[in-house]
């Protein structure tokens, strides 16, 4: 389904911008409220709900036992994947994957896979005959906007809250996965001429371009995306990864929290 | 029903081994208006499975040859997320999610007053989230709900419910063993005020009595769900949000 965009609403973006001002009434580097719940699906080894505004996604972690890859007989594999079902929107259809829920879990595969969190000497089993795989499924249920953030957030806490089922498996006991740091990612959309954090369902269709930013625990980039079409400069980049240091921080003390209960 | 009587269903003391009497079902709870992006939606736990439902529309129905000059058309989805289950399910259609899907529309086509919306289409999509047995009577419900929220006119809601047998007992609403390790399942599709019947399916092995007694059980948890899934709607709109 092509959505339509809104002349008036660019326009009234475009003014609001001019004042300052945002259409839900935030400021330029304002969040909306996000709720995170963890270890929150049976069957699941590890999941996680974000409710981040309108936008509510679930993670899910699944563990499976593989051969590992001839050139490195002693490493476990990542996988995260993003569906953007029917459900999460008028927009989406069914079919095969969409180029956009493929560059969603690129995207937050990138950020966790950089970062070096999960070490894949750690999911050896047997060298050369048995590792695990871990898989991050990213389940979309409502698209009110910068999806990119929940997806990455879902999952990062499903990961580090999950439990490798050995035992299902028969190779050893249960334990926790060891995942060491939390990359979080931070995006933002060109609205109105000007960028804003989080950007709101209405700002993402009538704005440009949009960042997303994913910074590791030491405030280093693990990875980068311009989606959509428009272009930015330098110091709007320096701008906005500014700001992005201080989400992330935000967001990662909530992981935390979380881990902790 | 494979691997019947591998598997000891029923203790002792004649109770199961969750504890549940043999007519007594899992705890079930209902919450409508749960996705802010739908025009209607619904989450549904019932036991450990947690479906939710979406409903879009009444929207124009396309492909154009899809279309019925007399009525809606209600398109189902139903799917499993990949980590719903104990092995990971690859994303996408299979033969099993694609017949629930049409049973459940042609169930839910059966309710809802379709005759008001010539030429459109409403779409349901369902998502299982968690899948402990049962997951097409969860979903089912949850569509119901979400249909009812959406403000669609329908004749009646549609309650799933399940009941099966174990160890040559019936027993109401299957849990994971029971339904791995049983001898039948009896999933249907209840109207709850009119008792009429709009999703049927069965497999295994069940004498007619058995079956009688199964249905009675359906429709005895199918009431009891009816009253949570009221409950839900009136909760939902003394919230009055969206």
């Amino acid at each position: 389904m092509v959505e339509l965009v809104p002349t008036l609403l660019r326009q009234e973006l475009e003014r609001l911008a001019a004042e300052d001002q945002r259409i839900d009434g935030r400021g330029q580097w304002d969040s909306r409220n996000v709720s995170l719940e963890v270890d929150c699906l049976y069957n699941a080894e590890g999941s996680a709900k974000v409710v981040w505004g309108d936008t509510i996604i679930y993670a899910g972690v699944k563990f499976e036992i593989r051969t590992p890859w001839p050139d490195r007989p002693t490493q476990g594999s990542l996988m995260c994947g993003a569906e953007l079902r029917p459900v999460a929107h008028r927009k989406y259809e069914p079919g095969p994957p969409s180029p956009q829920s493929i560059e969603l879990g690129r995207v937050v595969d990138r950020g966790i896979r950089e970062s070096g969190c999960i070490d894949m000497e750690k999911l050896c089993i047997v060298p050369g005959e048995k590792v695990w795989g871990v898989m991050i499924d990213i389940h979309v249920l409502s698209d009110g906007g910068n999806i990119f953030d929940a997806a990455g957030l879902a999952a990062i806490a499903a990961l580090r809250t999950a439990v490798v089922p050995a035992e299902r498996f028969d190779v050893g006991e249960d334990h926790r996965l060891l995942v060491n740091g939390s990359p979080i990612m931070a995006s933002f959309t060109r609205a109105g001429g000007r960028f804003v954090y989080d950007p709101s369902e209405e700002e993402e269709l009538g704005g440009d371009e949009r960042i997303h930013i994913t910074l590791g625990d030491e405030g280093h980039l693990h990875s980068l995306q311009k989606g959509l079409r428009g272009v930015f400069t330098p110091s709007e980049f320096a701008e906005i990864l500014a700001v992005a240091e201080q989400k992330c921080t935000e967001l990662r003390e909530m992981v935390a929290e979380k881990e902790g209960n | 029903m494979g691997g019947y009587g591998d598997v000891k269903l029923l203790r002792d003391d004649g109770k199961r081994l969750d504890g549940r009497t043999v007519d007594e079902m899992r705890p079930v709870s209902i919450e409508a208006g749960v996705l802010p992006a739908a025009d209607g939606s619904a989450m549904v736990t019932h036991g450990l499975n947690v479906a939710v439902a979406a409903v879009y529309g009444p929207m124009e129905a396309h492909p154009r040859k899809i279309q019925r000059q007399d009525r809606a058309v209600i398109d189902v989805r139903y799917n499993m997320a990949p980590f719903s289950t104990g092995d990971r399910i690859r994303p996408g259609f299979n033969r099993r999610s694609r017949e629930i899907s049409k049973v459940t529309a042609e169930a839910l086509e059966s309710v809802v007053l379709v005759e008001r919306y010539p030429r459109s289409k409403i779409r349901v999509e369902i998502e299982i989230l968690a899948a402990e047995a049962g997951t097409r009577c969860v979903g089912i419900t949850a569509a119901a709900v979400a249909l009812a929220d959406a403000g669609i006119p329908m004749r009646d809601m549609i309650v799933g419910v399940a009941s099966g047998k174990i160890e040559d007992t019936v027993v109401l609403d299957l849990d994971k063993a029971e339904d791995n390790h049983g001898q039948a399942d009896l999933p249907v599709g209840i109207l709850p005020n009119t008792g009429e019947i709009a999703f049927l399916q069965m497999d295994g092995d069940l004498s007619i009595e058995e079956f009688n007694l199964a249905m009675e059980y359906n429709f005895k948890a199918a009431s009891e769900i009816h009253v949570l899934m009221v409950d839900a709607l009136k909760r939902r709109y003394e919230r009055g949000d969206n």
